[in-house]
Parts: C-alpha cells; structure tokens; sequence
C-alpha cells in the first residue's frame, strides 16, 4: 500500500501520543488536516489548517513523502 | 541552658545585623558597578572615534596581550579569524531573557569577547532555575537575574561592556532598547514576547536569533537574516512568516508545567550563541545566500536534530512584507497588543462552593468518611513524586485523549463510561469521590466530566475537587509536602 509518513513535534505529538504515523498516500495537502482532524479532534489543528497558507492547495503527498507538524514551542 | 539559649539568641541578632549591612553593601557595589561599566562604555566610545580618526598609532596591534591569549583558539578557526573576531568586539547583542536560554548565550558570547551584551529580563532568582540557568548561583536566589548573569560574566570576562535592563521588556520600551543593539536574541518564554521581539528587530532592521525548549524539545531559528527594511524580497523571514498565528493559548505550556531538561534548553541556548557568532563575523551578502531554516532539537529521537528548509518572506506578512501593518508607532503605543494577539487562557469554569471542599476541610472530615475515593489527576511523573495514600491516578493527559475519540452519547443519549474509570469507582455508587490536582484548575475540570457521566447519580453521590490543589494542601495541612 501506498503510504506517506507524518512526523508530529511539541505539542503534535503529545496530543496524539505518537512521533509518527503512517497514512495512505496520496492525499492532497489541503485534505491533510481534515484527515488528521478525525484522529486528533479538532482544537489543536484547525488552527494550523488556517496557518497553511493560500498557495499550497495543489500540492499531492505523495508515496513515501514524509509531512511534519511543527507547532510552535514558545517556552524556554 | 539558659546561657545557651541567650548565646543563640544573641547570634541571631548579630547575624541579622550582620545581613542587613551585607545586603546594603551589595547594593551599593551594584551601583558602584553600574556607574563604572557607563564610565567604561562612554570611554570606549570616546577610544574608539579616536582610534578611527588617527589609526593604529598607539599600538602595532589592534588586540591586547591578553586578549589574543584569551581569544587565540577560536581565531585560528578559519571561519572567525582576526576579522572576526574584531567585528565581535566591536558589535552590540541584546539577549531578552536571562533564563534557561539566555544564560547559555550570553555566557558563551561573553567568553567569545562580543563587546556590548545587553540582558532584558524583569524576574529573580529563584531555587527552582537553577538546573539549566547557568549564570545563578545558589547565593543570589531572590536577585534579579540580570544582575546575577552580570556578575558571573564579569568574572568570566571583564573585556565586554555588559548592560543591565531589569525590567519585562514592554512593547513601549522595546524599539529604544533595540535601537542600540546590532542583533537580538530571543531568549524568552511565551508568545507575546516571541511576536514583540520579531516585530520591534524587523521594523528596526536587526537580525534576530529565536530559540525556545520545552520537556525534552527544542527550536531554532535566525530570523530576519539579512535586515532588509519590510517589503524587500530578499531579506530573511520574520517569526510572524513562519507562524503567522499564535498557538491557542491553552495549548502554550510553561516549564514551570510542562517540566524541562537542563542540557536541552542549554543546547537551544549554546546554538543561539554559535549562530549569533556566525551572523555578527559574516555579511549580509552571505547571509542572503544560506537559505533560512528551522532546527528542531528532540532529545528522545532519532535522529536527534532536523532542520525543515523555510521558506523565504510571507508576501502578506503583517510586519515583513509590503502589505505590513505593523509599525514602530502601533508597538510603541500599543495599539498592536500583544496580549490580546495571543490570548489568555479563560478562568476555569469555577464550581460552585458546593462542589468544593478546601484541604483543611478535607483533612477534618477525614475520619468520618472511611470510604472515601480521591482521584489525583497529575500526571504518572508527578505522582510518582508524592502522591496521598490509597489515591488513584488518572492522569489529565489519559482523560482528555478519550474526550477526543470517545463516542459522544449512546442511543439512551448517555454517555458511556471511558476505559480510564477503575472500576472500584464505578462498582460503588455511594462513596463520596474527591478530585485533586497540582494547582486546582484540572481538578473542576475532571469534577464536570465525572457529572457529566453521571456519576453523581443526580446529587446522590458527593462528587467535589479539594480547592488549591496541593499547593494549598501544602499550605493548610502538611508543610513538609515536597514543593517540585
């Protein structure tokens, strides 16, 4: 099966549990967090879905690409 | 026996005499010092417009003795070399914050001989910095901290010229303080001061170094790298480009809640200072020519650092871009607020006082109710630190995760009872439950959600939180309860 695999940081990856995962490719960038919506509920990422900008919509993940969810880390 | 206890009270007063004139005497030599590094620095700027209307006619050399001793293994690395080095003496870093990053930077600049550091921050020492701020030593606990950092550096290396502002930096005060510094490090701990500092370096044309750690995590990035002035295609990206929007305020964690590493937030911190180093030895043209990116540091994967390739200015960005409509004006008079950009976290829903007892009430009551069931919803780590005898432990984490991906009511329009409930809370529908928590917020929030499975049985069941948490336990019933 085709596959791409998503990296979660900060804050991703304490919502989800997880470092990474593994989802079926392709899948275009924009549908990207509606999918992870549905694993991840709502609150964290529509707001990274808002921040992804208007010029990516056309681009496919495609098998074997890997995507990082990078929320900012503000403390330090 | 008497005598003794006469001799110690006598002590006792000679001691706290003793004290007080030693705490007068530090101030003063602070303000001896303070004085003297202003002469310092007015000197230095008298020298050096001498030195560049008559050139070199006082020495052969432009370093002293002692500094090409200090300085001679990092000037032969060919990438610093004497140029370097002179263009380090003779630049101004501001580093806002003198915390987990910023005593690392600062240090590592100080001992590389940057000429002027500046260090913003408002706080005091306090026992629990002292893992990762490397600068505070246990005997200026309660100190602000940028004096604390300052007289550590002083020692280390009395070349530089150090400047103290001891205050929060505030969006009035950012661009006069930045106006005299040559490049800024962000050394700070929540998002408002992330987007004030981003905005105040771009509009006033000053490279910026970001960098921020939380548990075992770390980001860096050099913003703003070359300066160009808003609208330029080719200045670097600004913090506003790469996160346009704050993170929901309720998902920002502090260190002081989210718990940190000491060598991580230290290795965010020594990287600001390398990349500091390489933007103040280099030029803008080879600054135009490295591509920006973002280093992100995770300490428990592998690998252990990525870098995400960034891309260059945001064409609508609100500070950076031509479209901007931030300006000096609007941070200054505060009509660009910070605050409200990001967010508070909203009060918790606060229980009614019925549904809360106080830990004094708690402890009262203890020997009438055997049966009692307190749930402590801190997380396993903090639990495995101290923790009540027959308390259970739910942590929040385990709780929210099954919000999320819970069915939300079945068909009789209840809600079903989540794996994470044992089961000897829901086998005994009378014994009362008491939720606890570190500080009372997360325990008012669990209260809700156990009523809204019901298990209150419609008032039936006491169901309440132990007001304050354990930080008013500690405070009301046990003061040898360990404060972490």
């Amino acid at each position: 099966m085709s596959t791409f695999q998503v990296h979660y940081f900060a804050s991703a990856s304490s919502y989800t549990g997880k470092n990474t995962e593994s989802l079926p490719a392709p899948l275009p960038l924009s549908k990207l967090f509606d999918t992870l919506e549905a694993n991840l509920g709502d609150e964290y990422v529509d707001m990274e879905a808002d921040g992804s900008g208007s010029g990516n919509e056309g681009i496919m993940i495609q098998n074997g690409d890997e995507v990082a969810v990078i929320p900012p880390v503000s403390s330090g | 026996m008497e005598d003794l206890e006469s001799k110690c009270a006598s002590l006792r007063t000679k001691i706290a005499a003793t004290e007080a004139q030693l705490a007068k005497l530090k101030r003063e030599l602070q303000e001896a010092e303070d004085a003297r590094s202003q002469n310092a620095a007015a000197a230095a700027a008298t020298a050096n417009a001498t030195t560049k209307e008559q050139p070199q006619t006082r020495s052969r050399w432009p370093l002293s003795g002692e500094e090409y001793r200090r300085y001679g293994r990092q000037m032969i690395v060919t990438q610093l070399g004497l140029q370097g080095q002179l263009k380090l003496r003779n630049a101004k870093v501001l580093v806002v914050g003198a915390g987990g990053l910023g005593c690392p930077a600062a240090l590592y600049l100080a001992g590389a001989g940057v000429g002027t550091i500046g260090l913003v921050d408002g706080d005091t020492v306090e026992s629990s910095n002292l893992h990762r701020q490397v600068l505070h030593r246990s005997k200026n606990v309660g100190k602000l901290k940028v004096d604390s950092a300052i007289e550590y550096l002083q020692e280390l290396n009395p070349h530089p010229t150090y400047i103290a502002h001891r205050a929060h930096l505030a969006p009035q005060e950012a661009p006069d303080i930045f106006g005299n510094y040559d490049l800024i490090l962000d050394c700070t701990d929540n998002p408002a001061s992330r987007y004030l500092i981003s905005d105040t370096a771009v509009l006033l044309g000053k490279p910026l170094v970001s960098a921020s750690a939380l548990r075992t995590e770390g980001q860096l990035m050099v913003l703003n790298n070359p300066p160009r002035p808003a609208g330029s295609k080719t200045g670097g990206p600004c913090y506003r480009c790469v996160f346009p929007r704050p993170p929901p305020a309720n998902s920002v964690t502090s260190c002081a809640d989210g718990g940190i590493l000491g060598p991580v937030v230290g290795t965010m911190g020594l990287l600001q200072a390398l990349e500091a180093i390489k933007v103040l030895s280099s030029t803008e043209e080879k600054a135009e020519a490295t591509p920006p990116s973002l280093l992100i540091f995770s300490a428990y994967s592998t690998p252990q650092f990525r870098a995400i390739k960034l891309r260059s200015r945001r064409p609508n960005c609100a500070v950076c871009s031509a479209e901007a409509t931030v300006t000096l004006e609007s941070v200054r008079s505060g009509s660009m607020d910070y605050v409200f950009f990001c967010g508070t976290v909203d009060p918790e829903d606060s229980l009614s006082p019925e549904e809360r007892v106080t830990p004094l009430q708690y402890r009262n009551g203890e020997s009438t109710g055997p049966g009692r069931h307190v749930i402590d919803v801190r997380e396993k780590v903090q639990f495995d630190i101290c923790s009540l005898e027959n308390s259970i432990n739910i942590p929040m984490s385990t709780i929210l995760a099954s919000a999320y991906s819970a069915p939300a009511k079945d068909a009789d329009g209840q809600k079903p009872l989540p794996s994470w409930l044992p089961s000897q809370i829901t086998d005994d529908a009378n014994n009362p439950i008491y939720v606890v928590c570190r500080q009372g917020n997360d325990s008012q929030t669990v209260v809700r959600t156990l009523k809204e499975l019901g298990l209150h049985r419609g008032g039936e069941r006491v169901v309440v939180d132990i007001k304050g948490g354990f930080r008013s336990w500690r405070e009301q019933v046990d003061p040898d309860w360990p404060e972490y």
